[in-house]
């Protein structure tokens, strides 16, 4: 220690001794005697240096040692003398005294021996140690419950000077480990007096699981004392142990912390423990002593109404602990004190954060009043969490301030909110009760309620809510001296006669703090008044002039101010008046008889308050010829009418409408409309779209009204729900006049803005005729916008062709439906002879030609074609000797005797069947000339003209062979007829019964299989059947028209008509004879039009 | 008196119904325990039916759970230990109520599942008793139940909260136990004794 370093020793002494010896001793011995000297010297010098030490306990007394040098015994000590103190040598055989302190600075200190040595030294206070005696420790106790030791000592501050500070140092040590488990050092300041000290220190590892030991030590500290401040010793070690019981083996038994810290359990077995859970999570044990362990929770989390259960489980038994984790008190939040009555206050706060902590560890509260020192004490009961609590503080007569203070405290802390109030600001009143309400008259009554409680000092604002049966509230205040439970009353004006109200009240102080709740309601009908003013009035007269008939409106309620009962009628003029009396109230139309005269008609409608003021009408509108008719289209079920301000009209104006379809005098609903006013929106719920109405625009001057405008309109446009019916009028070659007739106003529902005309070739059973797609290029449309026109000629058509006509009206709500009709223009005449001439005039030139080129060639002809023939007679192989021939009779020529064949054979190789290319002509069907009779001549009705039959009958074997004969019936047929017009209507086209005429385009094969698929092929198609039945031909001139039979709306010209048939057939007699093509020329064929050519 | 040694005892109807009727009560009494239990267990935070959680047995003083050494005793000589079991039994249900009112005030259910089953508990066990004196043998007096309920408050105020959940475990264990040991003894009155 630095302590020690401070001793010196004056070189002067040795230097002394060595003079002495060199002067008394021979020189050898002396010089091995200084060699001697000079060690032992220098021995000493060293040691004093370093053995010397002065300590002090308590600052008054120093005690220095030191030890011996080398070979110096200690008793040879004789005296020890500081310098600058009297009678400073103090005798002693030993190497240690104790001197009292000497003063701050430099001491010179000597040392003698009884050998005379002698050493000097320096000592300063700065050199001392302070050291004070070991503190003793008076008490060591501990709280197992609460795992806490409590240390007790003395200072001893008697012994001091004072004021010095002490620093005292106390190591807590855990049984085995001699490491202390807590060090902690702390200041003390010695008064002069002795003192006891306490101190505390909780464990984390409860007391129980391990014996614990407490060591103090301190040192002090003065501002005079400059030496060394050394800490003392230890304390002797105090010890603490907990006698295990058989009852509880784990601790900390029911301890409540907070969530989120960390905590040790232990158990004390002395068997093995094998486990440790927390809840039902294992940790990992903490091994004490001997069969002691511990487990380590860390930051445990808030724990369930019944707590944290914490289990060790040894190898025969379950020990078990529970802990509760939670949350000090939070700060109590919104505490409100109010009053309802002045005579209880009535506190209410929310607990803020849930401590987790249920039953004996919830949180007390406390309500502590500073001013009247008065407390109440809130009785803990569970609530759901953010509950609100409510305590009630009974009020001091006479105290309006109030100073609360509200603390909660559970076993983790507490925690408190103030509040610092004048309840006289504070107040809710209760809800007022019992609400009367009584009639002043019938705008006025008169509201009277109840409120408990002590207002005697305070004026109460209060509101009447003001509701009626289906419109706005209203909230009336009123202020009423207060008074201490009393019933309070107010007057509610400005009421409407014969409401009915609902009111309720509510009050507050003048000084308002919170309303309190609504009364009950309470519903009150006021009174009867007359009504505000007379009904509205309109009057029409009857249809054939002699009756006047009255109309009226009945009253608002809340101008009629009570039940209307009856309406009192009156018209008077300059002769008389005439008067209807107690027309009772559903009634709003009267009739009187009256001439055509200027009368003033007057209604009064009358409640059980009174009449009404009169609401008169002239009987008579004054004249107006200027009157043109508008039209006005509406939205919705509104329409908007504006006019010309007229300054004539003084009073008001009306407008009057009815259906435009109903008979007069039709008058549907009125409206009035101020004079200023020149415009208007008329809304019903009777318009109804696509309907039209009349309206009528009077003006109201001082002689009466005058009809200003009459408009009709729709409010709203539909489309026409029919079709214009129209005509064909007169057909030609290329042109078609048609004429249609207008739509009923009834069905047009709109007004009528155009017709669409469209026509195109088609014919019924065409499919593309069947409707008109927009957009067709073959489709022609004309928009005829004059809808005074009721004539089209369409021009520029084709003759002997079918045209589809359609025509639409339109409005603007829409296009109506579609009226066609199929029309087939007249033939072309000029083409029909050139279409004759033509072929007769190349038949006769090639007639011609071929004459000529005949007869220049007709020998040639006549050698190539003709050649002469040789005259067998000149034969000589044929000449027979007369005698042989003429001798003999069996010996005969030939004779040429006429005979007449009965049956001829042709013989041929190849097919027998002609053929056969115009299936027109040739039918299978004459084969069936059962199924021609079921031909249906109703449906299938095909009028051709047929020219008549040459028949020809030639034997064919085939023919025969089949059993039957064939005939061929040449059929010219010309088409000479008249275009006809059916209008039909696309919709009324049925495929299946207008099956008009189709080729049959399989050639007829004499065998018995085809026939029958012949058969069954005619039984599928509705084409054209040959007539088996010539009588059921309806033979018509081709010139006639043919727009009679209603069923027979198909024209069909040029078909050819077929009986039963006989196939003409005429062998060939070789390949180049030309192929015969089953029928003659026709003009059908030639001439005949294709759909689309 | 043996039922079973003496064939002779001819059960009047009305006695036959009464014995019908209360083991009608055991049986539907050892369904409520069982579902105490559960309720019970489910209040009390793992690991409290947890399985393997079988903390032993706590003695308490004049109430045992049903020994198996009892099958060899006479049907009568068991109905009077149920009786007396159950006679004990609604005094521990009731200390168990007052606990777990303290320790889960938020769980009324649990209170009046544990009252409830006291009041049936004395309700059974009277019945059982009344069934003894028809037979002719009377009942042991209330004495287990006086010991039984002192037991429990001494070890309720000297024991920790750990303690007290398995002490109440433990009562809501014998309370079924001892309704399921009266039905099976009721059981065999009612096939094998009566006739």
């Amino acid at each position: 220690m630095d302590v020690y370093s401070g001793w010196k020793q004056p070189s002067w002494m040795v230097d002394s001794k060595r003079m002495r010896m060199t002067l008394n001793l021979p020189w050898l011995l002396s010089a091995l005697t200084l060699l001697h000297l000079t060690i032992q010297a220098h021995s000493l010098k060293r040691g004093a240096a370093q053995d010397l030490k002065c300590t002090t306990k308590n600052m008054h007394v120093w005690d220095c040692t030191w030890s011996a040098s080398a070979g110096v015994s200690p008793g040879t000590v004789k005296e020890v003398c500081i310098k600058d103190r009297l009678n400073s040598c103090h005798r002693l055989e030993s190497t240690n005294i104790k001197i009292a302190a000497l003063s701050p600075g430099d001491h010179e200190v000597t040392i003698n021996y009884l050998n005379g040595f002698q050493n000097k030294f320096t000592l300063n206070e700065k050199d001392v140690s302070l050291i004070p005696d070991t503190p003793e420790s008076l008490n060591l106790s501990a709280d197992f419950s609460t795992s806490t030791l409590h240390l007790r000592w003395n200072d001893r501050g008697s012994a001091f000077p004072y004021p010095s500070n002490a620093t005292w140092e106390i190591k807590v040590l855990q049984n085995p480990s001699m490491e202390p488990v807590k060090l902690v050092s702390f200041n003390t300041t010695l008064s002069g007096q002795d003192i006891v000290h306490h101190w505390n220190w909780t464990s984390d590892l409860p007391l129980q699981c391990a014996p614990h030991s407490v060591g103090i030590r301190w040192y002090i500290d003065h501002h005079r004392f400059s030496g060394y401040k050394v800490w003392s010793d230890w304390s002797l070690l105090k010890n603490i142990s907990w006698t295990p019981n058989s009852e509880t083996n784990v601790f900390p038994q029911d301890k409540v912390i907070l969530a989120g810290s960390d905590i040790t359990f232990c158990c004390v077995s002395q068997t093995k423990v094998l486990s440790g859970q927390i809840g039902r999570t294992f940790c990992p044990l903490i091994h004490l002593y001997g069969e002691n362990v511990a487990i380590r929770i860390q930051n445990i989390s808030v724990s369930e109404n019944s707590g944290t259960n914490v289990v060790f489980t040894t190898e025969d038994n379950v020990y078990g602990t529970v802990v509760f984790a939670g949350y000090p008190p939070d700060v109590p939040q919104k505490l409100n004190c109010e009053t309802h009555d002045f005579k209880e206050i009535i506190c209410s706060w929310n607990p803020g954060r849930p401590t987790g902590l249920v039953g004996p560890r919830n949180t007390d509260y406390t309500l502590s009043e500073s001013i009247s020192g008065k407390s109440v004490a809130f009785k803990r009961f569970e609530t759901l969490t953010n509950e609100s609590y409510r305590l009630a503080f009974q009020m001091l007569p006479g105290q309006e301030i109030h100073n609360f203070t509200l603390t909660g405290r559970n076993p983790l802390g507490h925690a408190e909110s103030a509040i610092f109030i004048n309840i006289t600001e504070r107040v809710v009143p209760h809800v007022p009760v019992s609400l009367r309400v009584k009639d002043i008259n019938s705008t006025v009554v008169a509201l009277s309620w109840h409120l408990p409680g002590n207002f005697a000092k305070i004026n109460l604002l209060c509101q009447v809510q003001i509701c009626k049966a289906s419109s706005e509230q209203e909230v009336r205040n009123a202020t009423i001296k207060g008074a201490e439970g009393s019933s309070y009353l107010v007057a509610v004006d400005k009421l409407n006669p014969y409401t009915l109200y609902t009111f309720r009240v509510r009050c507050s102080t003048e000084t308002f703090w919170k309303w309190s709740k609504w009364s009950n309601e309470k519903r009150h009908l006021t009174m009867e008044a007359i009504p505000s003013r007379g009904p509205d009035t309109w009057r029409e007269w009857s249809s054939d002039g002699k009756n006047l008939i009255i109309y009226w409106k009945p009253l608002p309620i809340n101008e009629a101010n009570g039940k209307i009962l009856s309406y009192n009628v009156s018209c008077s003029s300059n002769e008389e008046t005439q008067s209807l009396s107690e027309i009772l109230d559903p009634q709003h139309k009267a009739e009187i008889q009256l001439e055509k005269n200027d009368y003033i008609i007057s209604v009064v409608a009358k409640n059980s308050a009174g009449s009404s003021p009169p609401s008169k009408i002239a009987s008579m509108e004054i004249p107006n010829d200027d009157i043109l008719v508008e039209q006005a289209v509406g939205m919705g079920k509104r329409i908007f009418l504006s006019w010309h301000p007229d300054p004539n009209m003084t009073c008001d104006y009306v407008i009057k409408w009815c259906n435009s379809s109903r008979s007069e005098p039709c008058l549907m609903d009125w409206i009035k409309v101020p004079s200023n006013s020149t415009e208007t929106i008329i809304e019903s719920d009777q318009f109804q779209p696509g309907v039209r109405y009349n309206f009528y625009l009077y003006g109201c001057t001082n002689q009466g009204y005058q009809l200003l405008r009459s408009i009709i309109g729709y409010i709203e446009e539909l489309a026409p729900i029919v079709a214009p019916n129209f005509t064909v009028e007169d057909t030609s070659a290329d042109s078609i006049l048609v004429k249609w007739e207008d739509i009923p106003v009834e069905e047009l529902r709109g007004f009528l803005r155009g017709y669409l005309f469209y026509f195109q070739k088609g014919e019924r059973d065409t499919p593309k005729t069947r409707t008109f797609e927009t957009g067709h290029s073959d489709i022609k449309l004309k928009n005829i916008t004059d809808i005074s026109q009721k004539t089209l000629r369409i021009a520029d058509l084709q003759g002997k062709t079918s045209y589809h006509l359609v025509l639409r009206a339109y409005t603007h709500g829409g296009l109506g439906p579609e009226k066609s009709m199929f029309v087939v223009t007249k033939e072309n005449s000029v083409g029909l002879i050139i279409a004759i001439l033509i072929p007769v005039a190349v038949a006769v030139i090639v007639g011609v030609v071929t004459s000529i080129l005949c007869y220049r060639k007709r020998e040639w002809i006549k050698e190539t074609f003709y050649p002469d023939i040789p005259n067998p007679e000149n034969c000589k192989a044929l000449q027979f000797q007369k005698s042989i021939c003429e001798g003999s009779s069996a010996l005969k020529t030939l004779e040429m005797n006429p005979c007449t064949p009965n049956n001829v054979e042709v013989l041929e190789s190849r097919s027998i069947v002609p053929k056969i290319e115009d299936t027109e002509i040739i039918s299978p069907v004459a084969e069936r000339p059962g199924e021609c009779s079921e031909a249906d001549p109703e449906n299938h009705v095909v009028v051709s003209y047929c020219p008549p039959i040459i028949e020809e009958e030639i034997s064919n074997p085939a023919a025969d062979e089949a059993g039957g004969t064939s005939q061929v019936v040449y059929i010219d047929v010309q088409s000479m007829y008249q275009p006809q017009a059916k209008p039909e209507e696309e919709q009324g086209i049925d495929p299946g019964v207008v099956a008009g005429y189709k080729p049959q385009m399989r050639l007829p094969i004499n065998s018995a299989v085809e026939d029958t698929t012949a058969e069954d092929e005619a039984d599928k198609t509705a084409g054209y059947r040959p007539q088996a039945n010539v009588n059921t031909w309806n033979l018509v001139s081709p010139d006639s028209p043919r727009s009679t039979d209603s069923n027979s709306e198909i024209v069909s010209f040029g078909s050819p008509c077929s009986i039963n048939s006989r196939q003409f057939l005429i062998p060939p007699k070789d390949e180049d004879s030309p192929k015969s093509n089953g029928g003659g020329w026709s003009f059908t064929n030639f001439f005949q039009n294709k759909p689309n050519d | 008196m043996d039922p079973q040694a003496d064939s002779s005892i001819s059960f009047l109807p009305h006695l036959e119904a009464k014995i019908r009727q209360t083991h009608n009560l055991a049986r539907l009494l050892t369904k409520y325990a069982e579902q105490l239990l559960e309720e019970y267990v489910q209040q009390q935070g793992d690991p409290f039916g947890m399985p393997g959680f079988s903390p032993p047995r706590l003695s308490l003083a004049g109430l045992s759970g049903p020994s198996p050494s009892h099958a060899g005793l006479p049907l009568s000589e068991r109905l009077r230990l149920d009786a007396a079991a159950l006679g004990a039994l609604p005094a521990l249900l009731d200390a168990v109520r007052r606990h777990q009112a303290e320790l889960n005030p938020r769980s009324p259910r649990l209170q009046r599942s544990l009252e409830e089953a006291a009041r049936q508990a004395r309700a059974l066990g009277a019945a059982v008793e009344t069934v003894l004196a028809a037979l002719g043998s009377a009942a042991r007096g209330p004495g287990p139940e006086h010991s039984a309920t002192t037991a429990l408050s001494t070890a309720n105020s000297a024991a920790s909260i750990f303690s007290a959940k398995v002490l109440g475990l433990q009562v809501c264990g014998l309370y079924g136990e001892w309704v399921n040991r009266t039905e099976g003894d009721l059981s065999q009155l009612v096939h094998g004794g009566v006739a």
